[in-house]
């Protein structure tokens, strides 16, 4: 079966793996202790620069070197890398949870394994994270794949071609699915993407799922060459690679539409444009740096008349989210480029004035009028008021 | 209408023995026993004898009332005895104390436990309790039995005789009365006679409860308590109406007489300050019985506002830290324990000592997600009901267990098979019940049993430190012998390593976490040596007995040889009649002969 590439690897990673674990055997020989070092996937190791346009990674590693405290996550990693690379070598590819059984029924048949047992799927997915960060592979690269989706998405002049794993291809025409999506699984990137015919004038992304079916089923899409997506809140890795793979291919505008809160800027919208500290050494292929926030902005709420929420200091998770707000204006590297001064005034417009306005709003404008919000959209994509 | 009728004390306490601690069966046979413990004590330490007690509870066939036993509980002590002409009196008449509103540390306060004892006996058996006592001034022992006269309030006496005993002096109950005997748990009789072995190191007592082996615990503390004098109430503690009736108790006397004489801490200073606050001198010299009920609110007024200096502490009773120690001992095989004796504090303007012992015992099967035990005690009395509504709980609860190194679910007592003593001793105690079952605590007094908790919670996280490392290093050496092998081979797997790189990284894997073990054994040594000099400095500050020496080390301040002889002559020595205990008793059975109403 042929492997599914999200990138060019230029690494062998069974090659790099036992170049690892001799150097370790090594050192236990010579009673040295072991390390091993991964990239420290934390925002106090996160860089951005608007030129590269997503976080990339410091020098900052995690050292776990070998003591009576580390053993058993060390025998557990070298444990699960020979599973994994048992994959690789054989061309099979499992999930997470499936990994976790495999191991378990390892386990179960060879007593002496018994101590690696897992007593749960996040014990084993720590496992399974921490070797991709030590080799700095994809865990899509180790043939391990999450159930990611991609986000819902609608197009009449969109057309997606699939190389498939016989190696024949399957051209999908959204433009022929009527208003059932298309979604895209965990390998967006091995998509070739192209117009019907003519040009497709920009790619639209709505945080809310329901909201990007409600402007389908109004019609924009077939009023609009464009892609509505549905990002279903914080993006999977599906959505995110879905996404750069949109702007890649089609070089087209990328416009972001969500709610007015810290959570939504920092979370979702960031996550989308620049990728997270967690996942600092997928971010490359993993972000879409040109996507733009289009709203709801400060703005937007005085220029419509947006109904607010007070954010309720009392309410744990609002009050945590303009505490996050706050961390980000001052540690958050994305937040802190001067590229980004606007997207940062809106947090700080955010804290001051503790107030949020969901992306629904629009519809208190006219209520009467089903399809104001893709007005909206479009009288704002036109006038460039967007950031 | 229909006609009003005035009772008798003991009319109304006979309809209404509940509020006393007679509430059920079970209750009734406990606070039988409690009030003739807490009598037989009382009287001791005010004769300064070392008491004996002796105690007896059998069934004797079914009681009268539905699913009851007959129970009888004797109480047998060696304390002064009482009069035959006080027998009536103490047994059967209500609010009859020596010790009423006297202000001091003693056990009973008012006069109506025993006879309320004595009602049972006789409204569930149709006798009162049977009386055998002897002073020192008898050359026979009286014995008797003693009926309450409900109506009149006064108690009769039955079949008085004289008989042999041949003890010098003491008394011993016997109560007959509808019961049910419940040994273990919170209202237990082994809970009851275990709380008061662990605060009366200086008592000996022998009990043998139903069908079960007779116990004999010997004293450790060869000294009676001393007896603080008795305070005077403080003015700041008083309602106006309290003060009103006291001022009814000083009969005619002067107003500046019956301030001086009546309170704490009122001096010539205050009554000048008392004018300031508008008092007229005049009335200073009035006679109390010619000052109207508004200008008492006048003086009453203007007290409140003098400041005055808070009272003495010098009226509280402690165990003490030694006492303690030394009789947690006697409660079973120890592990380990801490204790902690608080300088007296002014809690409301009202003078109190608390005192804490944290134990935990090898010999007791208790489950590691259990509560601790809680003991509690108000007086040296033990509370054995009503635990939630009481101020010591409500402290245990407040004190964060946890940086002690104890689980403790949220606003809860603590988790595991620990026994957490706390006592609280002041002359003004207050209770939220006339059967003295919880201790209705002031913010103050909360807050200062948190203190002596904490205190008591440090010196146990470090018996706690001490374990917690010996098993990490438990915990390494298993990691060693489990995980390194595993990793070993499946490094060697993935590589093709032969058997003898395979063998070779083995053994340097072994020295490796073998350092480690090492290092973990350093802290275990390094947290036991902490843990010694804890024990050796408490040893050495009680004079207790080293685990592993066999000559007792000396007292603090004392020649080793001195201590040691007089603990042998403890030891060997009938019960209660050492030398030196002989000899206090001796030299004061002459105010044991007096009067002394015993509750």
């Amino acid at each position: 079966m042929p492997k599914i590439r999200i990138r060019e690897l230029t690494k062998d990673i069974e090659k790099e793996a036992k170049i690892l674990c001799n150097t370790m055997l090594g050192d236990l020989e010579k009673a040295k202790r072991p390390v091993l070092e991964a990239v420290k996937c934390t925002l106090d190791n996160s860089f951005y620069s608007s030129k590269v346009g997503f976080l990339t990674a410091g020098d900052k590693v995690v050292k776990t070197e070998l003591n009576v405290s580390s053993v058993q996550k060390m025998a557990r990693t070298i444990f699960m890398l020979e599973v994994m690379l048992g994959n690789l070598k054989s061309g099979a590819v499992n999930t997470k949870r499936e990994l976790y059984y495999i191991s378990k029924g390892l386990v179960r048949s060879n007593a002496f394994n018994k101590p690696l047992d897992f007593d749960d799927q996040p014990e084993s997915d720590a496992i399974i994270d921490f070797i991709c960060d030590m080799l700095e592979v994809y865990r899509e690269e180790m043939n391990c794949f999450a159930n990611d989706r991609g986000g819902q998405t609608y197009s009449k002049n969109l057309v997606v071609t699939e190389t498939l794993s016989d190696g024949t291809t399957a051209n999908v025409d959204l433009g022929s699915l009527g208003t059932s999506p298309f979604q895209p699984k965990n390998k967006p990137q091995q998509f070739r993407l192209k117009p019907k015919k003519g040009k497709i004038e920009f790619c639209l992304i709505i945080e809310s799922e329901g909201t990007a079916n409600t402007l389908v089923a109004n019609g924009m899409h077939l009023r609009h060459s464009c892609i509505i997506m549905g990002a279903q809140g914080v993006p999977s890795n599906g959505v995110r690679g879905w996404c750069k793979t949109i702007q890649d291919q089609l070089k087209i505008p990328m416009y972001f539409y969500g709610d007015l809160d810290a959570y939504t800027l920092q979370n979702i919208f960031r996550t989308l444009k620049a990728g997270s500290a967690a996942s600092l050494i997928r971010n490359s292929d993993f972000s879409a740096p040109d996507v733009k926030f289009l709203g709801v902005l400060p703005e937007d709420v005085k220029k419509y008349d947006l109904m607010c929420y007070s954010v309720n200091e009392k309410d744990v998770a609002e009050n945590r989210s303009l505490k996050k707000a706050k961390d980000a204006l001052e540690n958050d590297p994305f937040f802190q480029d001067k590229k980004n001064r606007r997207l940062a005034e809106i947090l700080h417009w955010l804290v001051r004035e503790k107030k949020r306005c969901e992306q629904q709003a629009v519809f208190s404008v006219d209520p009467k009028d089903p399809q104001i919000l893709e007005k909206v959209i479009v009288e704002k994509i036109k006038s460039g008021s967007y950031v | 209408m229909s006609k009003i009728t005035s009772s008798s004390t003991a009319e109304y306490f006979a309809k209404n023995l509940q509020q006393v601690g007679f509430s059920s069966p079970s209750k009734a046979v406990l606070t039988t026993l409690k009030e003739a413990v807490d009598n037989s004590l009382d009287a001791c330490e005010e004769n300064e004898i070392l008491p004996d007690i002796e105690i007896s509870i059998q069934k004797m066939g079914p009681g009268a009332s539905r699913n009851t036993d007959l129970v009888q509980i004797i109480v047998e002590d060696n304390g002064p005895g009482l009069e035959a002409d006080d027998l009536a009196k103490v047994f059967g008449e209500y609010l009859a104390s020596s010790k009423f509103g006297r202000g001091r540390c003693s056990r009973g306060q008012q006069g109506i436990g025993i006879s309320a004892a004595t009602t049972w006996a006789q409204l569930t058996n149709a006798s009162g309790v049977r009386v055998l006592s002897k002073t020192k001034g008898m050359r026979k022992a009286v014995s008797a039995i003693i009926d309450v006269d409900i109506k009149a309030n006064r108690g009769v006496v039955k079949n008085k005789e004289s008989v042999e005993w041949d003890k010098p002096h003491g008394l011993r109950v016997d109560f007959r009365i509808d019961g049910r005997i419940v040994l273990n748990g919170d209202g237990g009789l082994l809970t009851y006679l275990e709380g008061t072995t662990l605060v009366n190191p200086h008592m000996s007592i022998t009990y043998k409860l139903v069908d079960q082996d007779e116990h004999v615990v010997p004293r450790v503390a060869s000294n009676v308590p001393d007896i603080p004098p008795a305070t005077l109430p403080h003015p700041h503690t008083m309602k106006l109406g309290e003060f009103m009736t006291h001022a009814g108790l000083f009969g005619k006397i002067s107003l500046e007489n019956f301030l001086k004489k009546g309170f704490s801490r009122i001096s010539d200073a205050t009554l000048k300050e008392l004018s300031k606050k508008g008092v007229p001198k005049a009335m200073f010299s009035k006679n109390l019985t010619a000052i109207s009920e508004a200008d008492y609110k006048k003086i009453y007024q203007a007290l409140h506002e003098v400041e005055l200096v808070a009272p003495s502490t010098r009226s509280v009773l402690t165990v003490g830290e030694e006492g303690l120690s030394k009789s947690i001992q006697r409660l079973g095989e120890v592990d380990f324990f801490s204790v902690v004796t608080r300088r007296p504090r002014i809690c409301d303007f009202k003078p109190v000592v608390v005192e804490v012992a944290i134990a935990r015992f090898r010999d007791r099967p208790s489950e590691n997600d259990n509560q601790v035990q809680l003991l509690r005690f108000a007086n040296r009395v033990p509370l054995q009901f009503d635990k939630g509504a009481c101020a010591i709980t409500r402290s245990v609860e407040s004190v964060n267990w946890r940086s002690y190194g104890l689980n403790q679910p949220k606003d809860s007592l603590p988790i595991g098979p620990y026994v957490f003593a706390v006592s609280v001793t002041s002359p003004f105690i207050k209770f939220k019940n006339a059967s003295k079952e919880t201790i209705d605590g002031s913010e103050d007094l909360v807050e200062e049993i948190r203190r002596s908790l904490m205190q008591a919670g440090q010196k146990m996280s470090r018996h706690i430190r001490a374990e917690d490392k010996a098993a990490d290093l438990e915990r390494k050496i298993q990691h060693i012998e489990k995980f390194g092998p595993i990793l070993v081979a499946g490094l060697a797997r993935i590589v093709g390593a032969p058997k003898a790189r395979e063998t070779k990284a083995e053994e340097g894997l072994k020295k490796l976490l073998g350092r480690d073990a090492s290092s973990a054994e350093a802290e275990l040594d390094k947290a036991t040596s902490q843990l010694k000099q804890l024990k050796d400095k408490e040893r050495q500050k009680f004079g207790m007995e080293d685990e592993e020496a066999e000559a007792p080390p000396a007292e603090e301040g004392r020649p080793q040889e001195e201590a040691a002889a007089e603990l042998e002559a403890v030891e060997e020595a009938p019960k209660g009649t050492t030398k030196r205990a002989t000899k206090k008793t001796a030299g004061t059975t002459k105010k044991a002969a007096g009067t002394t109403k015993r509750k």
